[in-house]
């Protein structure tokens, strides 16, 4: 096994096991690092908790809920309410926060009478809201706070509410995606099959492991109405309550983000004979496979061809106005989890990027088996780094870019690595055909930024050239270009809005598309 | 022989996410309604779709054999019963790496 021992962790052994080269013939039987384990003591992990994944990751997105921590504020408010699930009833669920602002005396003589106070006062704060989920966190579990006791006086007491109860304290895995776990399997046994599916199209998909992170949503949805599909429910960005709760009234489940809700998909196969189709939501080719066996499965695939059609033409000459301009740039893949493996081959094939390291913090090994298997050879795999690992990385890869979440990306700012937040995102959506192009887009702006120029100076040491005038991203990305290239005329930068998402949500569909033709079966 | 599986394999292992389910039953059951499909569909063999299970094994199964034709020229001059002893060999090659010969060590994990 090709393990990759970081010189700043020779004093943690254990952690050798976490990182791997792909070299060349190396393949998934010689090449895995650990992964999924309890973090070592004395690796400072950047992971998640629990609580954060059921509810943060999975939970909130929710739109039309009130979300309730049980535990400290603390809980709720530095852990990842920032995340950017939007939805379209004007983002209630990121706009509010709440805690049952549990303190030490609760502690000691039990905090029940003050979450029941702080439901009905919810409820009564946002009287059109009728629904609510609420979170366990280490401070409640660990008194044994008995909440779904509680939730169930609450219900009593107001008979128009219904209230889902996520028992995932923080400390109940080794990361987020114990949370993950919880809450998939909580839904599905206490929540779904409980209301009737409000059933529109003979074509109807649940689509699962999608969380409308600056609208890549919206997009996907775009494209499944105009097949005449009909997304019952989405799990569970802009997704609301009660569509969730009816899941079990689908034809098919599309699953995104198998890492974070392959167990809802599993269990919808089970109870419910619903089969799981894994797809890919980023880059030309996968995306347009997906749509295409999508539409296969309801026999009508001439519509997905449709789509792919118009989608490419309009937005491919974009894309390689990019690719031309990223070739052989090197690029950090680090996202949470399943970016590493839907990204690892298609954006190094559609823009061109070199891959020199995959990782994921909370991933299983099964994350880890995709992302090598899609990455190419020479990519360094590392689970669960910690802050100094993925420094001395930045430093021996020299990486043109790197793309990961807000925590590391500060760190690479610092070492002055050009960084892309592909957690919250920068100017998403990056799913769709649309989103991809955003997505080149925004790397782009990120490798060629003029101030990085500026920021690898050292005023202390460096000579500071003063016969040099401004440079644009343009004059740097192109200074080597081929000159037929520079002003090729098929290609073109970027030409969308900033803001997307309206054009695709006034779209109007055709009725009669969601009903099959007559004679089909 | 090698070689064309190699080919096969790679396209898989870069385009394909039904092989990485999360359980070795699970992978065993994937490979073996993808892949049969998919041999059937190369052999131009009728492939059961009419349950919502089958249904959903047959999508991607059309879409591998339409990428293996189009990308492996080689493909077409084959006869059915070549097409099957190297769709044979092409499953064993999954089948090892991501069942027999997998690291993962949740494969066998009683619990999801
Ligand atoms: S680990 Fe426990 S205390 Fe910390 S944020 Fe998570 S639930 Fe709260």
């Amino acid at each position: 096994m090709p393990l990759h021992e970081f010189e700043c962790s020779t004093c943690i052994p254990e952690r050798k096991k976490h990182a791997v080269d792909k070299g060349p013939g190396e393949d998934l039987t010689s090449a895995l690092p650990e992964g999924y384990l309890n973090t070592i003591p004395g690796s400072i992990s950047e992971r998640g908790c629990a609580y954060c994944g059921a509810k943060h990751v999975i939970g909130t997105p929710m739109k039309d809920v009130i979300h309730l921590s049980h535990g400290p504020v603390g809980c709720t408010y530095d852990t990842w309410q920032t995340k950017r699930y939007i939805s379209d009833n004007d983002n209630f669920q990121l706009k509010y926060t709440y805690a049952s602002d549990m303190k030490e005396k609760h502690i000691v003589f039990g905090a029940e009478k003050i979450l029941k106070q702080n439901m009905i006062e919810a409820f009564k704060a946002f009287p059109k809201i009728k629904r609510m989920t609420l979170y366990q966190t280490c401070a409640s579990a660990l008194i044994g706070d008995d909440m779904n006791a509680v939730a169930q006086d609450v219900m009593d007491e107001m008979p128009d509410v219904d209230i889902f109860v996520c028992n995932s304290p923080g400390f109940k895995g080794p990361s987020q995606s114990g949370g993950h776990h919880t809450i998939n399997i909580a839904w599905i046994k206490d929540k779904v099959g409980t209301v009737e599916p409000k059933i529109t199209s003979d074509y109807v998909i649940n689509y699962v492991g999608e969380y409308n992170i600056q609208g890549d949503e919206v997009i996907m949805q775009d494209y499944f109405k105009r097949m005449g599909i009909q997304v019952l429910s989405t799990f569970t960005g802009n997704g609301s309550y009660d569509d969730l709760r009816a899941m079990h009234g689908a034809h098919l489940n599309v699953l995104e983000c198998a890492r974070s809700a392959e167990y809802i998909c599993n269990e919808l196969r089970v109870r419910y004979g619903i089969p799981r189709l894994d797809i890919d939501g980023f880059g030309f080719e996968p995306l347009s496979d997906s749509l295409r066996k999508v539409a296969l499965f309801f026999g009508i695939e001439e519509r997905a061809l449709q789509i792919i059609k118009e989608e490419t033409a309009r937005w491919k000459p974009e894309l390689d106005w990019y690719k031309e301009r990223l070739q052989g740039k090197k690029i950090c893949l680090w996202p949470g989890g399943s970016k590493l493996w839907h990204w690892a081959h298609v954006i190094h094939k559609e823009m061109g990027l070199d891959v020199v390291s995959v990782y994921t913090k909370f991933g299983h090994q099964q994350d880890m088996e995709k992302g090598i298997a899609r990455c190419e050879e020479g990519a360094l795999a590392i689970d669960d780094p910690n802050e100094l690992e993925t420094i001395e990385a930045m430093l021996k890869l020299q990486p043109d870019i790197i793309v990961t979440g807000k925590r590391p990306g500060e760190v690479a700012k610092k070492i002055r690595v050009p960084y892309l937040n592909v957690h919250a995102y920068h100017n998403g959506p990056y799913k769709g055909y649309e989103g991809w192009v955003r997505l080149a887009r925004d790397i782009y702006n990120a490798i060629y930024s003029p101030i990085h120029r500026l920021a690898l100076l050292d005023i202390s040491k460096d000579e500071i050239p003063t016969d040099k005038g401004f440079a644009t991203r343009r004059m740097l990305s192109d200074a080597n270009l081929n000159e037929e290239i520079a002003s090729s005329s098929d290609l073109r930068p970027y030409t969308g809005k900033y803001d997307c998402l309206p054009d695709y949500m006034n779209h109007t569909y055709p009725d009669e598309l969601r009903k099959k033709p007559a004679g089909d079966n | 022989m090698k070689d064309r599986i190699a080919q096969l394999e790679t396209y898989i292992m870069k385009h394909c996410l039904w092989q990485f389910h999360s359980r070795v039953w699970d992978r065993k059951r994937q490979n073996e309604g993808v892949l049969t499909k998919t041999t059937q569909i190369l052999c131009g063999e009728p492939a059961a779709h009419e349950t919502l299970e089958d249904r959903c094994y047959w999508v991607d199964a059309v879409c591998l054999a339409d990428a293996f034709k189009s990308r492996c020229q080689w493909l077409n001059e084959m006869d059915k019963t070549e097409i099957k002893s190297l769709m044979q060999e092409l499953k064993n090659r999954i089948d090892y790496l991501t069942i027999d010969g997998s690291l993962n060590k949740e494969l066998t994990d009683v619990n999801y």
